[in-house]
């Protein structure tokens, strides 16, 4: 465990948060994220949905650390995870669109990857990949290749491998939405169950609304540039009216401003007055 | 069996068979030149029997061997020892890489001979001579090999890797170089068949001991038997050592079968 667990994962601010880009052939400015405001409370699972291009792949990278803000500020605690970025060994696992295992290594292997970088014994990384296999159903798999396994059971060894060193921040970027129906609803359950017994925050960025709506405590809906749509508490919604919150916010992401039925959860969809 | 399977199987099959064949074919030609060669106004030193052959086999010196063999695995190791690192400092240095790399391409366009020719004007010790040629030419083949390799390793895996956080040298030792290890294999194939080559020439003009001052010695006695016998002798040496590396490429890249 880390020693962000014992104190609880950290919550994490985005003020006024901008991304430029500069094209690389025409050198023309790209802006991919523009004044992004956002706060996630600790052990919340965040889903960010939007349109492809909207900027959630960058919101991703900058999350991870791996790109830094042009404008603007993102800290987990206290720290940022591009300039503390060594800080964040350990903290912070995330879990990708394709499972990305290192061919070369056998699931085992793949799985410990993070607790090797941490500095962990082998013979702990050993043990601890192995439980994190065998809670994912994997436990007479360990020792196969990557190529030797389908599709739904190299996504548990990516999953496994981020919930192996039980990250402050977990991140998925479409960990899903390759895999058929019912893999993809088996491992969405399966990554919720584990995330919420781990005290992670999770933030899954997803296009499937379905998917958000399954699993996020809160759905983050991004506009264009990643322009704050719609901030939406799930739980606030009953079980009965997913579907016209799935249609709102399939409303909002086509006409980029926020449908109004997202700011009445429990009230009947507002009607145009009436002419007496 | 599948059509793919039998698409592999054919070639492994016959190959054996097909080797057999020509080198029988070739081996009766040239016996039947060797008895024909006075009737045909040959020289009879020119194509000498199988007798003479195993014969010169037979008083093959095996320190001669062991010396040149020696000078490639020694060198090779050298080249493949600094060629990689040269590698992983380039790629990790644009810098770097924009000020070493016209200076690679240049080297390799520098002929063979133009090497040895430079070692013999420059270095006075013998197998400082015949290393730096080998390791001149061997040298930027594993480098170049390494370099492309590292840059085709996938954006996938190495954003996956960097998410981790590792350090420099784990971004290295559990990324780059694993990713590596299946061209580093094929360079080292290349690098062996060259080296082998270049020693030859090198011993040829410089040295007192190897295979290359052996040929040397033939040459000046008009031995066209020890020619062949020591020829036999650096092609079986090329075999061996390939089989070395495809072992331990078998080995080593079992993931992939």
């Amino acid at each position: 465990m880390t020693e962000g667990q014992v104190l609880g994962p950290p919550p994490i601010q985005v003020r006024g948060l901008r991304k430029v880009f500069r094209q690389a052939t025409s050198g023309q400015a790209v802006v991919a994220i523009d004044r992004l405001d956002l706060s996630i409370a600790p052990r919340e699972v965040v889903a960010i949905v939007g349109q492809t291009g909207c900027g959630k792949s960058t919101f991703f990278d900058m999350m991870i650390g791996l790109e830094a803000p042009t404008e603007g500020t993102l800290r987990i605690g206290d720290k940022s995870p591009h300039s503390d970025f060594d800080f964040f060994r350990g903290r912070i696992a995330t879990v990708f669109q394709q499972d990305r295992l290192l061919p070369w290594r056998s699931a085992l292997d793949n799985a410990r990857l993070p607790l090797e970088l941490i500095g962990v014994a082998e013979d702990e990384q050993r043990k601890r990949a192995m439980a994190w296999l065998e809670r994912l159903g994997l436990g007479n798999f360990v020792n196969a290749y990557p190529h030797e396994l389908s599709g739904g059971m190299r996504q548990r060894v990516a999953i496994a491998r981020a919930f192996a060193v039980q990250p402050d921040i977990l991140l998925a970027d479409e960990a899903f939405g390759h895999l058929d129906e019912v893999t993809a609803a088996e491992l969405r359950e399966t990554f919720l169950a584990l995330a919420r017994e781990c005290g992670s925050t999770a933030i899954l960025i997803t296009h499937q609304l379905e998917e958000a709506i399954g699993v996020g405590d809160r759905i983050v809906v991004f506009g264009k540039s990643a322009k704050l749509l719609a901030d939406i508490h799930v739980k606030k919604w009953p079980k009965a009216k997913h579907a016209q919150l799935r249609e709102a916010i399939q409303a909002t992401l086509q006409s980029n401003k926020p449908d109004p039925r997202l700011h009445d959860p429990r009230g009947k969809p507002k009607r145009g007055k009436t002419k007496r | 069996m599948s059509l793919e399977e039998h698409r592999e199987s054919v070639p492994v099959l016959n190959f054996p068979r097909q080797t057999f064949v020509s080198l029988l074919v070739f081996a009766v030609c040239w016996e039947t030149l060797s008895h024909l060669a006075p009737y045909l106004g040959i020289p009879p030193f020119a194509i000498p029997s199988f007798v003479k052959i195993a014969r010169s086999i037979a008083d093959i010196t095996p320190i001669d061997i062991v010396v040149t063999l020696a000078r490639v695995i020694a060198a090779l190791i050298a080249s493949f020892v600094l060629g990689v690192a040269a590698a992983m400092a380039m790629y990790r240095s644009e810098t770097l890489d924009n000020y070493l790399h016209p200076m690679i391409r240049i080297l390799m366009a520098v002929p063979v001979v133009s090497w040895i020719l430079f070692a013999v004007l420059w270095f006075p010790g013998v197998e400082f001579r015949i290393g730096f040629v080998l390791v001149v030419v061997c040298g930027p083949v594993f480098l170049v090999d390494a370099l492309d390799a590292m840059r085709g390793v996938p954006r996938e895996l190495r954003q996956m890797m960097r998410s981790f956080r590792p350090t420099t040298l784990q971004y290295f030792r559990k990324l780059i170089l694993p990713a590596i290890v299946p061209t580093i294999f094929t360079s080292w194939k290349v690098n062996i068949s060259l080296a082998i080559r270049v020693v030859t020439i090198a011993e040829l003009v410089g040295a007192v001991t190897g295979i290359g001052h052996q040929l040397s010695v033939a040459q000046e006695l008009f031995s066209v038997s020890d020619v062949f016998a020591w020829t036999i002798v650096l092609v079986a040496l090329l075999f061996l050592l390939e089989a070395l590396v495809a072992r331990v490429e078998a080995r080593l890249l079992r993931w992939r079968t």
